[in-house]
């Protein structure tokens, strides 16, 4: 659904985008994730038909950005990482006012509006005035705004950037339903633990250049972080090592204090296993608490320059 | 004790009480700044210009007289040239006060530092002072540049010290007050452009309107000899004027005896510290409440409907407390710029207000001129359509100007270019939105041309003319506003610019072509110059075509005067088709420039 080949994009002399390829499919929720400056939003704004490319080409349901700007804008809804909002305007005429912009029919306009309104849980500041709603109301009249032509691909460039906790799982929440509903979805964050629950691929860009681009199953190998259970027994801590040492799933066992800290090898994981193994051998168990993995941590690694 | 009383003279002696860290600040903030320098160096090539001018015009090249002869044309260009100068400071430093003070308090609020200011032991009089104090120095440096022509001119033109040093100390007063007046509309407007409006329009005011008011009205009630002292004291341009005359002769100084510039410079030094003292008091409270979270701008009355807002649409059911919602109709550009106030800022009803003050004052000075039986002469309505085409000018200026920067500046126009509308329906939406708001100007001036052309004081030829002018003024300003638009980020860049190119082509060019002219002894490349500028060619419409004898004149009777002859109605005509022509053609090149620059520069 949006492809990039050789993208590239410079300032001047300062290059914000270095020959990126990105593939993401119909259907996909991609996260797309960099710290500040890293391209992101260079990237958003070109496959939203608002800067060109220096070099390199990209496309949208297979029309190119540059050359068929107008048929793009038709499939996407773009919504930037700040967004204006027009002054005087309620909510149901800046949504109508959109409508009209992408030449929805008047008589259609209304059902339009409400069927949106309702989708993103704002039917009932149908007549607020936009400049007057929280910033969260106004993210998701953002993403309102977006749907308005019913787009296949939603390109939201830090949507909840900003936003309190409720408002964050709110926005996440009404992802979850727009992938329900078939759409497309390029999302960009400076914060990888964010889109960890709805993202099915992510991309990590540093400097313009595409880091790592995959499913978030090949990321966690991919920054280091294998899956780890920490085991408290009540006896015969050594006899326990001795035990899930022997298991062929487990690459690695430490004592850590009064703790085993079990390491899986690369894609395997199960608590069962260390349960099963113990209390065949006859040790009792006080606790089995499957680590964090520590995405951000190793995300920071990543755009540091650090893993390759 | 004595320690206590040491640090309290030493203080007061020292003038940090007076701004604090603000004066070092905003002049270390003006010296790196690149606009101070070319307003500087913009100001000197002006004086130059200006001075030169006058001396052409007064010392021919080729005279050849005898010594004496020369000497004494000397004196007489000393004299006038004494007299540009001091002119030219006048208007030209007032102007420069205006535009410099336009952001002081406006950019520490938008920047989110005047609160910040609030919390260390700055106060809002020392941040009040420091910002005008800091602008008034830059401005005595301006006033300093041309002290040693002054001096050396003196010396040829005999022009006694006394009317150089009363004339600075009017300028000098004259520039406090407009620089303490756009100091304090910046405290609540964040664009420059319409702190500098205001303020032109409050002294145009002050200067102007109530002089002219209070004569026309008050002359029988009131005797001259207590009036014209009463209307003179707090208005520097009647200052000058006054003490020029005081110069020129013992008959003159007879007559204006009773002025006196000392007493007029403490009025002005007064008013401007009434003015400072209400900005200190309110920079104070837009201080706290910005100390405090809350960032908006403008009165009390304005914060508390944006709350009320804001807690209408925290609630459940806001639907109750809005007003009706209005569909969109028609191309949705064009939709949105109709529903915007005509005045921006100001909502329905004021704008009604500010209509029907408007009509009340054109009607008492119409009711003026009928007492002075100067509405038949053509005079009067040279003066009325003059200014309404210069307020009409202005209004189309800034509000072209302002009509994509304000999008760039809210940030909504990435989001209007990321829709799948065509440019071309935008650039038409925001060129209908224009001309709708710029209305209500042209309609006055409309009114005013049927009303009197009804009542055969203006001959109906007038109409097709000045239908001419107003259309290639809109279509240019408009293409020209909108080219600026799209081009620049700041929505201030954008209206100086606009400004600033009118200014270029009907004032500073027919200034350089006068220039020229008079080097080669020929006026026909003036006269063309001239008669492509707007104001000059209303003035001949209505020196032509304006007054009751015009009014009663066949049409090809009336005669147009041109600058160097007279033509007749079809030649005059022609002249106005061939500009409207010109300019709509070169107002269609620049809206299409725009058009092709929508997508450049967008964040």
């Amino acid at each position: 659904m949006i492809e990039t080949k050789s993208l590239t994009k410079y300032y001047g002399n300062l290059a914000a985008v270095v020959d990126l390829d990105l593939t993401i499919g119909p259907g996909d929720i991609f996260g797309f994730i960099g710290p500040n400056g890293a391209g992101k939003t260079t990237t958003m704004r070109i496959l939203a038909t608002l800067l060109e490319p220096t070099r390199g080409t990209a496309s949208i349901d297979g029309l190119d950005v540059t050359k068929n700007g107008k048929q793009v804008r038709r499939v996407v809804g773009y919504m930037p990482d700040f967004m204006g909002v027009y002054d005087d305007l309620k909510v149901f005429e800046y949504l109508e006012f959109f409508a009209a912009a992408f030449g929805i029919e008047r008589k259609k306009r209304e059902s339009i509006v409400d069927g949106v309104l309702e989708l993103t849980d704002l039917r009932s500041k149908r007549s607020a005035n936009v400049d007057s709603l929280s910033r969260g109301m106004q993210q998701r009249l953002g993403v309102a705004r977006v749907l308005i032509h019913d787009p296949k691909v939603l390109i939201l460039d830090e949507p909840a950037s900003g936003l309190d906790p409720r408002a964050r799982i709110e926005i996440r929440e009404l992802l979850r339903e727009l992938k329900r509903m078939g759409k497309t979805i390029m999302i960009s964050s400076h914060i990888l633990s964010e889109l960890e629950e709805i993202c099915d691929h992510v991309g990590i860009i540093e400097h313009g250049r595409l880091v790592f681009s995959g499913t978030m199953e090949e990321i966690r190998p991919r920054l280091g972080l294998q899956n780890r259970v920490n085991v408290k027994v009540l006896n015969n801590q050594d006899k326990a090592v001795e035990l899930l040492s022997a298991v062929p799933q487990i690459r690695q066992v430490q004592k850590v204090g009064d703790c085993i800290a079990v390491t899986f090898h690369d894609g395997q994981s199960g608590d069962g296993i260390i349960a099963r193994t113990l209390v065949n051998g006859g040790i009792d168990i006080i606790s089995l608490q499957p680590e964090r993995l520590k995405l951000d941590d190793a995300f920071l690694q990543l755009t540091k320059g650090i893993v390759h | 004790m004595t320690t206590a009383v040491t640090n309290f003279f030493s203080k007061l002696v020292n003038p940090v009480w007076l701004t604090g860290p603000i004066f070092g600040k905003e002049l270390r903030v003006s010296s790196r700044r690149r606009r101070n320098y070319v307003l500087r160096f913009a100001y000197l090539i002006f004086l130059t210009v200006f001075v030169v001018m006058v001396w052409l015009s007064m010392v021919k090249l080729e005279d050849q007289g005898s010594i004496a002869y020369r000497t004494s044309r000397m004196s007489v260009a000393g004299e006038a040239i004494i007299g540009t100068i001091i002119l030219f400071q006048f208007l030209a430093t007032q102007m420069i006060a205006i535009i410099m003070l336009s952001t002081s308090i406006s950019d520490e609020i938008y920047h989110r530092t005047l609160g910040v200011l609030m919390t260390t032991p700055v106060n809002s009089f020392q941040i009040v002072m420091g910002k005008l104090l800091s602008k008034l120095l830059q401005l005595v440096l301006l006033l300093a540049i041309s002290l040693p022509m002054l001096a050396v001119v003196r010396i040829f033109g005999g022009v006694p010290w006394n009317y150089v040093i009363s004339s600075l100390c009017i300028t000098l007063t004259a520039v406090i007050f407009a620089g303490s007046l756009s100091l304090y509309y910046s405290i609540g407007n964040r664009r420059a452009y319409v702190v500098i409006l205001k303020t032109v329009f409050t002294l145009g005011f002050l200067y102007l309107f109530i002089p002219a008011m209070g004569q026309v009205l008050l002359h029988k009630v009131v005797s001259q000899r207590v009036l014209i002292p009463v209307l003179t004291l707090p208005n520097p341009f009647m200052a000058l004027q006054f003490n020029t005359m005081m110069r020129v002769g013992a008959r003159m100084a007879g007559i204006v005896s009773f002025f006196s510039w000392p007493l007029h410079c403490a009025v002005m030094l007064g008013a401007s510290a009434l003015i400072l003292g209400v900005s200190v008091k309110v920079v104070r409270k837009v201080a706290l409440r910005q100390a405090v979270g809350q960032l908006e701008l403008g009165p009390k009355r304005k914060q508390r409907k944006k709350e009320k807002e804001q807690s209408a649409a925290r609630t459940t059911e806001p639907e109750e407390s809005a007003g009706p919602i209005r569909r969109v109709t028609g191309s949705p550009v064009l939709w949105k710029e109709i529903r915007a106030p005509i005045i921006e800022g100001a909502g329905g009803r004021n704008s009604i207000i500010g209509l029907v003050v408007s009509i009340i004052a054109l009607l008492i000075t119409y009711l003026a001129c009928i007492k002075q039986n100067c509405l038949q002469q053509d005079y009067a309505h040279v003066s009325y359509v003059s200014l309404f085409l210069l307020i009409g000018s202005i209004v189309n200026i800034a509000l072209s100007a302002t009509s994509i920067t304000t999008e760039k500046e809210a940030r909504s126009w990435p989001i209007l270019l990321a829709t799948s509308i065509d440019d071309w329906q935008i650039l038409l939406g925001k060129a209908g939105g224009v001309f709708r708001r710029c209305l209500p100007v042209w309609v006055f001036l409309a009114g005013h041309v049927v009303l009197f052309v009804s009542v055969g004081y203006i001959h109906p030829i007038a109409i097709v003319h000045l239908t001419m002018v107003v259309a290639w003024i809109i279509v240019f300003l408009c293409g020209s506003g909108l080219y600026f638009s799209a081009r620049l980020r700041r929505t201030t860049s954008a209206v100086v610019a606009n400004f600033a190119l009118a200014v270029v082509l009907w004032l500073v060019v027919p200034v350089l072509f006068r220039l020229v002219s008079q080097i080669i002894h020929n006026d026909r490349a003036l006269e063309v110059c001239i008669s492509t500028n707007p104001f000059v060619q209303a003035a001949v419409i209505m020196q032509g075509a304006g007054g009751r004898h015009n009014a009663h004149t066949s049409l090809t009777d009336l005669r147009y005067y041109w600058l160097l002859e007279h033509r007749q109605v079809g030649r005059t005509t022609l002249i106005l088709l061939i500009n409207m022509v010109g300019y709509i053609f070169l107002g269609l090149f620049l809206a299409w420039r725009a058009k092709c620059r929508f997508r450049r520069n967008i964040f």
